[in-house]
């Protein structure tokens, strides 16, 4: 175990020009696909602290959004080699549920698009026919415009009505939809432009070990998932280190080019380019 | 069975409400189902396979002895009553525990505590001696050790006597044999400690009688406040059954900060407790050698929605006993109703439809919602004295 550890360290370090000090960066890096830093963790884990928790966890680096999105311009001020911008659709986490009705929402997305830079749009929530509200659908314009990924936290129905308003659309489809293998196998067969974060799941492991029908998933898709720790509130910041080395050993049960991968490889490749 | 299911289809009480007057409250029969799956009580008394003088009277008597004796601690200035209070609910009323150290949770009431399958607020116990043990060796806590508490088990003659009494052999050799011993005492008389019949459980009871006149005695204040827990409030969801609870875990939206830069991780950092305990069902002190018992501890698996949850608690005897939630985050029962009035849904990730979710509740709703918790407590008996001589009883 401890040779393939290195062996995969050596060949993640050679293929990415990843020279970390000794430490947890000698184990096999992670880009972290979803994370959030809204405005209730920005006193309670300050943004120095934050990138002080990403180096120990051995996050390279990671997307993050924010509601109200100066969270993550916070931390691209501390961190810009670390953070990956996502711009989220809401002011306050309280929008959640409130945003795809919101007439004032989209003015506000196409003011920071003027302003910033972004990689993504979400991770927004939305499901079944709302996917055809106007406020999505604009979104769904405005991601096509910028040259975006849409981050969705959505069901099937969601996923495929985004598609159908934009064949070109890339979507990252937050927590596989929560999703059994076989049907996020259908959804990557059906969508080429759709790729799968594993944030908050945990039905693809256990101790240690990929579960039957997930093995098949990452084999069969190798290039289309990534993780994620979801920091939907400031408390699971301080869970990040232990969900990087649980995301570890379980990557540790794939064979090291799936592996490398999805910890990293297929995160710096679709939101890393052009930091 | 035909009749008052008949009866109850759709049943009308007419209910006595003091000055509130008559009021009508129906309770049709999917409701009867729900409010009978609440009782009967008192339950049959818990038989733990795992720990072999469970439900013994001797065990019981030497586990109140101990229960009560400050030397199990290591200063000999705190034993399990210091926090445990019997007139306090087996609670302390701190918003938290104060052992040799501050602590970062509330002391749990030990009322029906036998009927549990996972201990502490973390379940980092898969039994109650399990459980009862490591306050004792916490250095935080009773700050006690093995060795201590095996000396004084050999070396008190009156404990050696009860010990004999329990165990049927003088105290032994074995240092950690005899703490566990201890604490399988001290489980067998928290398993006595069983809340009293409430107002809530004669309007149960005759309900599902089909005694509307009995049933109608129950306050119109705590009906309306039980229609609510079972039907908008969904509470009933995780507080079911005779003690209201799953005894599984939950995140209901209370912050889990202890200090700047640290948080309970609550049931996450509870079963990486319970997998790497000696004295889990699984490992060599379990008097369960059939297996069966562990079945739970054998198949449990982490979840990332295990960071930051808490056992869920029973609700009965609640009455004034707060602070509640695991960290005497809220003061007062009304606080408790409003936070699931306004909790935010951002501090909860679920998929499809939450568990826990604002509820809006009125002020009045509010106040019948805590009507109905109130009613679940009862003034309990008048405890009888602990035995204090070894041949008594």
């Amino acid at each position: 175990m401890r040779l393939s550890r290195c062996l995969l360290y050596l060949a993640a370090a050679a293929g990415m020009g990843w020279t970390g000090p000794a430490g947890a960066d000698q184990e096999l890096p992670i880009f972290d696909a979803h994370m959030h830093y809204s405005h209730d963790a920005w006193e309670v884990v300050p943004p120095r602290q934050v990138v002080e928790i990403l180096k120990k966890a051995g996050v390279k680096r990671a997307m993050v959004s924010s509601s109200n999105n100066e969270g993550t311009k916070m931390l691209q001020d501390v961190a810009p080699e670390i953070i990956v911008p996502e711009l989220r659709p809401y002011r306050s986490r309280g929008e959640i549920s409130t945003w795809a009705k919101d007439p004032t929402l989209i003015p506000f997305l196409e003011d920071l698009l003027a302003r910033r830079r972004y990689v993504a749009i979400g991770e927004f929530h939305i499901f079944g026919a709302d996917a055809d509200l106007p406020n999505m659908r604009k979104v769904v314009e405005l991601a096509k415009k910028h040259g975006l990924y849409l981050h969705s936290h959505s069901d099937a129905d969601a996923v495929d009505r985004h598609f159908q308003q934009d064949p070109e659309a890339r979507v990252l489809w937050a927590h596989s939809g929560f999703e059994r293998p076989e049907k996020v196998r259908a959804m990557l067969r059906r969508y080429a432009n759709l790729w799968c974060d594993l944030a908050f799941l945990t039905s693809h492991a256990s101790n240690g070990k990929v579960a039957p029908g997930w093995r098949e998933a990452f084999l069969e898709f190798p290039d289309r998932f990534v993780v994620g720790t979801d920091t939907f509130t400031p408390e699971r910041w301080h869970y990040v280190v232990e969900h990087a080395r649980w995301s570890r050993q379980w990557l540790a049960d794939l064979p090291a080019d799936v592996a490398r991968k999805i910890a990293y490889e297929n995160g710096e490749r679709l939101f890393g380019q052009g930091r | 069975m035909s009749r008052w299911r008949a009866l109850l289809l759709v049943v009308t009480l007419l209910v006595g409400a003091g000055a509130e007057g008559w009021a009508h409250l129906q309770w049709p029969e999917d409701e009867v189902r729900a409010i009978r799956a609440h009782g009967p009580w008192p339950p049959p008394a818990p038989v733990d396979p795992s720990n072999r003088v469970s439900g013994d009277p001797a065990a019981i008597a030497l586990g109140e002895r101990l229960f009560n004796d400050a030397r199990l601690s290591g200063a000999g200035t705190m034993s399990c009553a210091s926090c445990h209070q019997a007139e306090r609910n087996w609670s302390d009323g701190r918003a938290r525990a104060r052992g040799r150290a501050g602590l970062d949770r509330r002391t749990p009431s030990l009322w029906n505590v036998g009927q549990g399958h996972w201990f502490g607020w973390d379940g980092a116990a898969d039994s109650l001696w399990a459980q009862s043990l490591r306050p004792i060796i916490d250095p935080l806590e009773m700050a006690g050790s093995t060795g201590h508490v095996a000396a004084l088990l050999r070396g008190d003659p009156t404990l050696g006597c009860f010990y004999r009494r329990a165990f049927g052999t003088a105290p032994g050799s074995d240092d950690e044999a005899l703490l566990v011993d201890a604490a399988k005492a001290l489980a067998a008389f928290q398993e006595t400690l069983v809340s009293p019949r409430t107002a809530f459980d004669d309007f149960r009871d005759a309900l599902v009688a089909g005694d509307l006149a009995a049933a109608a005695r129950y306050p119109a204040a705590a009906q309306r406040g039980l229609k609510i827990f079972m039907g908008a409030g969904n509470c009933n969801a995780c507080h079911f059954g005779p003690r209201f609870t799953n005894g599984e875990f939950g995140d209901v939206g209370i912050p889990f900060f202890v200090r700047p830069g640290e948080v309970d991780s609550g049931r996450l950092g509870g079963l990486a407790k319970l997998m790497a305990s000696p004295f889990n069902r699984l490992g060599p002190y379990s008097d369960d050698k059939s297996g069966a018992s562990a079945l739970r501890t054998r198949h449990v698996q982490r979840l990332h929605a295990n960071f930051g949850e808490f056992r869920v608690p029973g609700l009965r005897q609640l009455g004034d006993t707060g602070p509640y939630m695991h960290n005497g985050h809220l003061a007062t029962l009304q606080d408790v109703v409003r936070h699931y009035s306004k909790v935010s849904p951002d501090r909860l990730h679920s998929d499809g439809v939450p568990l826990v979710r604002p509820l809006g509740l009125s002020a009045d709703d509010q106040a019948d919602l805590v009507a109905f918790l109130r009613s679940l407590a009862a003034d309990p008996p008048p405890r009888p004295p602990p035995l204090t001589e070894c041949g008594a009883g």
